[in-house]
């Protein structure tokens, strides 16, 4: 089984991470690491995680990802999720998910919008 | 296997859970479900087998197309011969969790398919069964 790996990129002061079609546990745990040792490397004021291609978000990511918006907010920054799939929505409601603090966008450019334009 | 839209994976490493996830979703494709049925059968999949690899290390999921009578439909089954449940009615409350985890796997997985059924033996292992049937 190969592990996707998982691209962070700096755009201005936001860094920018998209996450393939079907992480595997592990990687989806890399991005939590990475993502904070970015923040800091990188003075970067907030994350946008592009998750449009995801075709499955469960509890796990789920809990990963509010968890890390949780440290980068300890970290002065702020997380924008953005481009979840209407049939990833309808099941993350129905199964219960929320994401914590992360605040959302339709699309990338929604998010940068939301992180305070660039 | 002489049912073109059955199969199996045996669960025993983290990495399994992806393995399971793709086999479930090609097979619930070619029973002709959409994308968000798709969406729902593979995410309760991918709980239930990180229940199984989370609480018994190792199990086996299986999965065949229904097409008795009703509507045609895929049927998944999650066994393990790990601890068992011991309080099934606390198991299915939402929130509730001896892993750490969120709690939501059990009950999640309950509405995100149309039936559930749950044998459990403290000790002896448990086996979930799930359906779906196409709307």
């Amino acid at each position: 089984m190969t592990t996707d790996s998982i691209s962070v990129v700096k755009v201005r002061d936001v860094l920018m991470v998209t996450v393939p079609a079907a992480p595997d546990d592990a990687t989806v745990s890399d991005l939590q690491e990475q993502v904070l040792h970015a923040m800091a490397d990188y003075e970067a004021k907030g994350l946008v995680l592009d998750i449009s291609a995801v075709e499955i978000l469960d509890s796990f990511f789920a809990r990963t990802v509010a968890e890390t918006t949780q440290m980068v907010g300890l970290m002065g920054g702020e997380t924008v999720i953005a481009g979840m799939r209407p049939s990833v929505a309808i099941t993350a409601t129905q199964l219960g998910l929320t994401l914590g603090k992360a605040r959302t966008a339709l699309d990338v450019e929604r998010a940068l919008d939301l992180l305070g334009g660039l | 296997m002489p049912d073109k839209y059955a199969g199996r994976v045996r669960v025993e490493s983290e990495g399994d859970i992806v393995t399971v996830r793709r086999a479930v979703r090609d097979a619930a494709k070619q029973v002709g479900f959409g994308v968000t049925d798709l969406t729902r059968i593979v995410t309760a999949a991918s709980e239930l087998t990180r229940n199984i690899y989370l609480y018994a290390g190792s199990g086996e999921v299986r999965w065949r197309e229904l097409n008795a009578g009703r509507a045609p439909g895929i049927e998944l089954v999650f066994e393990d011969q790990g601890p068992g449940i011991p309080d099934l009615e606390l198991a299915l409350e939402e929130g509730y969790t001896t892993s750490g985890g969120l709690g939501l796997g059990l009950p999640g997985a309950r509405r995100l398919m149309d039936e559930m059924e749950i044998e459990t033996e403290v000790g002896q292992g448990t086996t979930v069964t799930v359906r779906k049937w196409r709307r």
